[in-house]
Parts: structure tokens; C-alpha cells; sequence
């Protein structure tokens, strides 16, 4: 969870919502948009080649844009973190290329910290926010070189763990999901009351929702079940903190 | 290049999907998905350059290093674990594209998912990492475009909101979106969904209640790869005994 409070603004910050730092986060982000746009054209085409309707891709595309638009406020809220301690331009530019909050707050959190500076703290010098600027990009860079030189062979690492068993991938798949956003869960459930009444009512939401649009058969619910979800979930959420608060 | 460029037209009535995806999209998306993910490796330094260039601010090395070596520790295990994780449903072009722009567990994933979902194919198959990268391109438009008019104007109106629901945005929207999301791949699989979540949460707490600390740096690490990897393990454990079946009618 990222507590903060919006302290007076120190003097770096007017360097860092610069006009030149908004400047010189543009070209990596140009760099990203460019990448979505041949990757689109190119399975947009492919895609249809492989048999894939029209209409599935559309469904596809309207999908990822009504589903990124919750998440993205949602990112957004927690970007004020970032845009309260590192300005702006940075904190667009992280959360649009690479990282997450959950990286890039406690990344700037690291460079700070090598002069004795807490995120938030006053008398932030420059040369302290630099190095906060730096070690989110150092960081960050990891992943893209792993997926730059790495991808190509996960294919290998994953046929090794499913042994070439045909059947037995989607199940290696869906299985490796749940594994996944179960520790997720756990993480946020061990936060608090709220988060946990969150979780269980977004995901009742869900499979509620899911079940309703698989037996009418109804398939715009899909598009909008997320979404739908996450609203109910934080409404739980907000819920749960007023009557009850938090138990553990 | 060439080999992949003219051949639109030639192999368009014989080719099966699988050979489309295998030799023209596959290799298309390795090739330009390195190479712009190298370039962003290098743009994403215009900030750092801008500070030295413009402002003439440069930390020590010694600073830089240290913060490098501190962040290395903590998210190190990361740069190799989550790729590898996220692999079999984000597919080959959602994993250059995802680790490009971030994001992955809160958006990419459910977004790729989601669409998954909605549009009908398979988790695991060519159509399916098709039809991810389309959704993780339009996520990819859709949050540039929010975050970038939520940094310059969005930040005041947010900010008038009344504290409890700036709270209330930050803290419970992401688990919404977690239980969400496992409610609806545990759909196809709930004994597997059950299992995930007790080894997640055994993990979780040996880590919160200190058993875990003698791994070195801190161990978050042990606990994402013992729920995933023990999770794909069992499952595939239980598939072989037949305990499990790809999805059909199995709901809670």
C-alpha cells in the first residue's frame, strides 16, 4: 500500500516539471507507440490470414480499449505519487514505458535514499533527484533487455516444463495464471479487511457476470465484466473501511 | 527482411494459421520487437541526458552505482522471473510489448485476457497471442493517452476529491482487479485456483511472519516462484492422473 502527503513543493520539482523534461520523455514513449503500431498492423493482417473473422479482431481491440480504461485511472491514481515526488514528465513517462508504481516508486525511493533522503522529505537536492531519475531507468532496463534478447527462447523453457504434451499446455498456461494472481491476492489480502472484501466481491462480480453472458449468451457483458467488477469491488472496498475498517 | 516481405501473396491459400504465425508473424515480431525494445532502452535515457545536458546535474557514480546495486537486489529476480511467468498468456509479441510499456499485472494481463475471453480463442494457441497483441496495442493507445491528460491536467481536479475516495481509488480499484481476474481463469480450473491459493497464501504469510528470512536480499522472490511454478507443477501433476480436464463444464 503507498501511503504519502502532499508536502509544499521542494525547489527540484520546478526542474523536473520543466518544459525540457517533458521534452526529453517524448521520443521513448513515440519509441512504445510506434512498437503497438506495427505489432497491431501486422496481426491485424496476419491474424486474418490465419482465419481469424474480422469481427473477432474488432471484438479484440474494443476488448483491450474498454479494458485498459478502468486499470488506467486506476494507474493514474497512483501515478500522483510518483508525479508528487519525481514531477510530471517522469512519472508519465515510467508509467507509460516499463514500469508500474510498484517499481518506480520504491526504485526512486532507493535513489534518494543514497543521500540520506526520504521520498517526500524536504531539501531534496537536484543531484539526489537525478539519482532517483537514474535508478528507475537502470532499473528498468532489465526487463527490456531480458524480453529483447530473452523472448525467442521462452518457447524452449516452456516446452521443457509441459514436456511437448500438446493438451497440456493450456493447462500449464491457465495454472501458471493462477499461480500468479494468487500471490497477487494474498499480497493484497494480507493488507487489510477493505482489500480482502474487495477481492472476493471483484471476483463474485466476475464470475457472476461471466456465468450471466455464457447462459444469455450475451457477449458485450464480457467486454464490460472487468470493468463492471472493479467498480463493485472498490465500492466493497470503500464499504468495508467506513463501517468495519480493518481487522488485521 | 526480404524473406518476409514478399511473401504475402504466394502462400496466402495453402498456408494453415499455424504456418502463417510460425513463419511470417513469429519472426516479423522477433525481429522488430528486439529491435525497438533496444531503442527504448536507450530514449528511456532522455531524462537522466536532459538533467546532465540541459541542467548540468550529475550525480556521483558512486551514488548512481549504489542506487543501481540497491534496486538490482530488490527487483533483480524480477527482470527474469516475470518475463518467464508472464509468458504463456501474454505470448511471444505480448512479452516485448508488455515489458515495454509496463504495467503487466494491472493491465496488460487483464486486458489480454479479457479480450481473450470476449473474442473466443484459446488460451495457449496463435489465434489467442493474435488477438493479445491487438489488445495489448489498444491498451497500449488507451493509457498513453489517459495518463499523459491525467499528468498535465487531471492532477487538480483529482486532488479536490475528497480524501476518502483518493484513498479508495488507490487502494482497493487494483484488488478488484486482482480477484476479478482469478475469479475468471479459476472458472475453467477451480481445483487448480484452489491449490494456487493456498500455496500463495502459506507463502505469503511464511514471508510476512519472517520464516523465509534466511534467503538472502528480501524474499519475495521465493514466494512468486514457489506459487507458480508449484501451481503449474501440481497441475500438471493432477492432469496426468486425470483429475483435471481442459475448460468444459467444471464450475463451482
Amino acid at each position: 500500500m503507498i501511503g504519502y502527503e502532499l508536502v509544499p513543493l521542494p525547489a527540484y520539482l520546478d526542474i523536473a516539471n520543466s518544459r525540457w523534461l517533458w521534452l526529453s520523455t517524448l521520443p521513448v514513449v513515440l519509441a512504445v507507440l510506434l512498437q503497438a503500431t506495427l505489432f497491431l498492423r501486422r496481426a491485424w493482417n496476419d491474424g486474418k490470414e490465419m482465419g481469424l473473422s474480422e469481427q473477432k479482431l474488432k471484438t479484440g481491440f474494443k476488448t483491450g480499449v474498454i479494458s485498459a480504461i478502468g486499470p488506467s485511472i486506476a494507474v493514474l491514481a497512483g501515478m500522483l505519487a510518483l508525479i508528487a515526488t519525481v514531477g510530471g514528465p517522469v512519472a508519465w513517462m515510467r508509467l507509460t514505458v516499463i514500469g508500474s508504481v510498484a517499481f518506480e516508486l520504491p526504485a526512486a525511493e532507493l535513489g534518494v535514499s543514497q543521500f540520506g533522503y526520504s521520498l517526500g522529505d524536504e531539501g531534496i537536492t537536484e543531484t539526489a533527484y537525478a539519482t532517483a531519475v537514474w535508478a528507475m531507468t537502470l532499473g528498468g532496463t532489465g526487463w527490456l533487455l531480458v524480453s529483447a534478447f530473452g523472448t525467442r527462447h521462452m518457447e524452449t523453457v516452456r516446452t521443457k516444463i509441459s514436456n511437448g504434451n500438446e493438451k497440456l499446455l493450456p493447462i500449464v498456461s491457465a495454472a501458471a495464471m493462477l499461480g500468479a494472481f494468487a500471490y497477487f491476492l494474498t499480497g493484497e489480502a494480507t493488507a487489510g479487511t477493505p482489500e480482502t472484501g474487495s477481492i472476493a466481491v471483484g471476483g463474485l462480480t466476475m464470475l457472476g457476470l461471466l456465468h450471466l453472458a455464457d447462459s444469455r449468451d450475451i457477449q458485450w457483458l464480457k467486454e464490460w465484466a472487468l470493468g463492471t467488477a472493479m467498480l463493485v469491488g472498490l465500492v466493497a472496498g470503500v464499504a468495508i473501511q467506513v463501517t468495519v475498517g480493518s481487522w488485521w | 527482411m526480404s524473406e518476409n516481405q514478399h511473401s504475402e501473396g504466394e502462400m496466402s491459400g495453402a498456408a494453415s494459421g499455424t504456418d502463417v504465425y510460425e513463419d511470417k508473424f513469429v519472426p516479423y515480431i522477433n525481429k522488430w520487437g528486439r529491435r525497438t525494445n533496444l531503442l527504448a532502452v536507450l530514449l528511456s535515457l532522455g531524462p537522466a541526458v536532459a538533467l546532465l545536458t540541459v541542467f548540468d546535474i550529475l550525480p556521483p557514480s558512486q551514488a548512481i552505482v549504489g542506487a543501481f546495486v540497491s534496486v538490482a537486489l530488490t527487483f533483480g529476480w524480477a527482470w527474469f522471473i516475470e518475463p518467464l511467468s508472464y509468458y504463456p498468456v501474454l505470448g511471444i509479441p505480448g512479452t516485448y510489448m508488455a515489458f515495454m510499456s509496463g504495467n503487466i499485472s494491472n493491465l496488460r494481463l487483464p486486458c489480454a485476457a479479457a479480450a481473450q475471453e470476449a473474442s473466443d480463442v484459446e488460451t495457449g494457441t496463435p489465434q489467442a497471442s493474435i488477438i493479445s497483441t491487438v489488445a495489448i496495442a489498444a491498451s497500449i493507445f488507451v493509457n498513453t493517452l489517459v495518463l499523459g491528460f491525467g499528468a498535465v491536467a487531471l492532477v487538480s481536479a483529482f486532488q479536490a476529491l475528497p480524501e476518502l475516495w483518493r484513498n479508495a481509488l488507490e487502494s482497493y480499484l487494483v484488488p478488484a482487479v486482482f480477484g476479478a481476474i482469478f475469479a475468471q481463469f479459476g472458472r475453467d480450473y477451480p481445483k487448480v485456483a484452489g491449490i494456487g491459493f493456498a500455496i500463495a497464501l502459506v507463502m505469503t504469510l511464511l514471508l510476512e511472519l519472517g520464516y523465509l528470512a534466511f534467503l538472502p536480499s528480501y524474499p519475495l522472490y521465493a514466494v512468486i516462484v514457489v506459487s507458480v511454478f508449484g501451481t503449474t507443477l501440481i497441475a500438471r501433476w493432477m492432469w496426468q492422473h486425470g483429475m483435471i480436464s481442459p475448460p468444459d463444464e467444471e464450475n463451482e
